[in-house]
């Protein structure tokens, strides 16, 4: 049985293994190595070592913000889906409504149309001459259009949107598996809605928090089309950086560094969430 | 009279257009165990959730010591729950569970280690506050949730379903256990069971639920010997109902002519019994005498045996009489019975009798 169950596995492993080494590891390996060779205008690259690349990224300005400017958009979306998102995920958990399975699936929805065109959505609703601006000139809120397009506002938002699937799922799971009656045990020793919240429901969703976020946070670091659009060149983070510096530039050698940096980010939250939730809960 | 604890009156409580309970009333009397027992879908959890204020009824009146608390929040009732699930806080140590609602009621420190520990004394198990919950056993949980409950010195105990969870040893253990702590503690309780066993071994008295509403209140004793409808007498232990034509009544008792041939003396509720109405007789196994050879004495039956079963203490006879009748005896298996044998002819007797109406 073991043996069998050994080869077994290694079967069932072995394709996904395949399509992971070829690519994803290689070419992460080959960008890693990338990251400390050096430009060449003509040859694009030179495989001689240099730590030039990090150096610059480091130390000039330019980039150090578009770097703590992408952190800054990662963690406010994780902030702002989670608390929109846990309401949701609590509601949906919760209520015996028949209504249950349409709210289900218009949390789903916008991951059946492309980030492309919802972004062109928002772009509708966010510009100059967009409903928000029309809305607002029309309850006498403002005087002339403001400008919400390439602001932060624009980004956060959108990305809020595009992303809440992600970390309204994780929040649902955890807040369904757990048991009401340890709500309703709290209550009955004397805890009012807001100490059952917070002693009981909060504590036992850690591991969707956690999941949440973490998805939420790395997804937004690596965000391309919606800064792109939204932002324009006002709001640039590392993903449109890196963009453009293979496609325009063509210094794939520093690219590969803006996208050492954004991946070590990102592989730094997924460690803190795989750290925290071996934490046992429940 | 002692002090009732617990009053709820005409209580009803309906989920869309189900009735679930109602309408209930009852009381609970100082330090008394009572038993809410029926099938499942009977409402008696419901009944005790309506208690606790974990729903609140649609009509009726719940009181507490004389204090009216029908829409009271849960957390300001003064009572403790007892869940099937036990419904430890997971993420909470042993010691965090038992002292949350001394920390709800916002008790010193001191004083909450104090009473934490004794408490966990009380349910058998001191040493283990550090324990995170899922490092222990099914039996182990259910004491901490009992802890749990009773470390708040709550006017009433409400246990629902507790020992169900747990095997069959432990469950027998922990009825006699959980039966001596409230009788140490002294404080009133109201426990939710399906299990007649565990409703007769533990409460002072039981309230026989069905379909939403009470069936029967009455002691253990009084609830087996004299049930007071076919339900009670079906759902509670082993039964034989023969039909039977009421002949006459006389002072205390009617006498029945039973399908089986003899004639029975019956008590039951005889105010709206005639002569002519078609009953219902109750006798439980062990009341059939069963005489291996008789002569064709008064009130004595024949009977065949159809079927004879040994269960170590106890012989249950299948016997099949004339009419075609199966009625069940159960007899200790002493020498005298265990000499009947399956297929002989015996010569039965029911002695006295409950009358239960026809029908329902």
């Amino acid at each position: 049985m073991r043996a069998g169950g050994g080869l077994f596995a290694a079967a069932l492993f072995t394709p996904i293994t395949v399509v992971y080494l070829v690519f994803l590891l290689a070419p992460i390996g080959f960008f890693l190595m990338m990251s400390v060779f050096r430009y060449s205008p003509m040859e694009l690259w030179q495989p001689a070592f240099t730590a030039d690349n990090f150096v610059r990224l480091l130390s000039e300005e330019h980039y150090r913000v578009i770097i703590f400017r992408t952190l800054e958009i990662a963690a406010l979306t994780t902030v702002f889906s989670l608390m929109l998102g846990f309401p949701l995920a609590y509601f949906l958990a919760r209520t015996g409504s028949i209504w249950r399975g349409v709210l289900m699936f218009l949390v789903i929805a916008p991951l059946m149309t492309g980030v492309i065109v919802r972004t062109y959505g928002w772009i509708v609703l966010l510009g100059s001459e967009g409903t928000v601006n029309v809305v607002l000139m029309w309850l006498g809120v403002i005087d002339e259009p403001v400008k919400i397009l390439e602001t932060q506002v624009a980004v956060l938002v959108a990305l809020v949107h595009i992303l809440m699937p992600y970390m309204v799922f994780p929040l649902f799971s955890s807040l369904a598996s757990q048991d009401p009656d340890v709500e309703r045990a709290a209550a009955t020793l004397g805890a009012g809605r807001w100490r059952i919240f917070f002693e009981v429901t909060l504590p036992l969703s850690r591991a969707g928090i956690l999941m949440g976020s973490a998805l939420v946070f790395t997804l937004t670091a690596g965000a391309v089309v919606t800064p792109a659009l939204l932002g324009g060149s006002k709001v640039q983070m590392l993903g449109q950086t890196i963009y453009d510096l293979v496609l325009s530039t063509l210094n794939w050698p520093f690219a590969s560094a803006v996208a050492f940096v954004l991946v070590f980010c990102q592989f730094s939250i997924i460690f803190l969430y795989l750290k925290g939730g071996r934490r046992r809960v429940g | 009279m002692s002090q009732s604890v617990l009053h709820l009156s005409g209580v009803v409580k309906r989920f869309g257009e189900t009735l679930a309970v109602g309408p209930v009333g009852f009381e609970v009397q100082e330090g008394e165990f009572l038993t809410l027992l029926g099938p499942s879908g009977c409402g008696k959890t419901t009944t005790l959730h309506i208690v606790a204020g974990l729903l609140y009824p649609d009509q009726g009146e719940v009181r507490l010591r004389g204090r009216e608390i029908t829409r009271l929040d849960p957390q300001h009732r003064d009572m403790g729950l007892v869940f099937q699930n036990y419904a430890l806080f997971p993420h909470k140590t042993v010691f965090d569970n038992v002292a949350f609602g001394l920390r709800m009621r916002k008790v010193a420190a001191g004083e909450i280690r104090e009473r934490v520990l004794r408490m966990l004394d009380v349910v058998g198990l001191p040493g283990v506050e550090n324990r995170q919950p899922h490092q222990l056993s099914g039996g182990q949980r259910q004491r901490v949730a009992l802890a749990r409950a009773l470390v708040i010195e709550p006017s009433l105990l409400l246990l629902d379903e507790p020992l169900s969870n747990l095997d069959a040893v432990l469950r027998k253990r922990m009825r006699l256990e959980l039966r001596d702590i409230q009788q140490r503690l002294g404080i009133a309780t109201i426990f939710v069971t399906h299990d007649q066993d565990e409703a007769f071994e533990m409460s002072d008295r039981v309230i026989l639920m069905n379909v939403g509403h009470i069936e029967q209140v009455a002691t253990p004793e009084e609830l087996y010997d004299n049930p007071t409808s076919r339900f009670a007498a079906e759902f509670i232990g082993e039964v034989n109902l023969i039909d039977g034509t009421v002949a006459g009544v006389d002072g205390g008792a009617a006498q029945v002519q039973s399908a089986i041939g003899g004639r029975y003396r019956a008590r039951g509720d005889l105010a709206s019994v005639r002569a002519g109405d078609e009953v219902l007789l109750m006798v439980r196994p062990e009341r059939v005498e069963i005489e291996p050879d008789a002569a064709a004495a008064d009130g004595l039956v024949p009977a065949t045996v159809a079927k004879r079963v040994f269960s170590g203490d106890l012989l249950i006879f299948t016997l099949r009489t004339a009419d075609g009748t199966e009625l069940t005896a159960s007899k200790p298996s002493t020498q005298r019975y265990r000499a009947i044998a399956p297929d002989s002819s015996v010569w039965i007797d029911l002695g006295e009798c409950r009358l239960l109406p026809r029908g329902a």
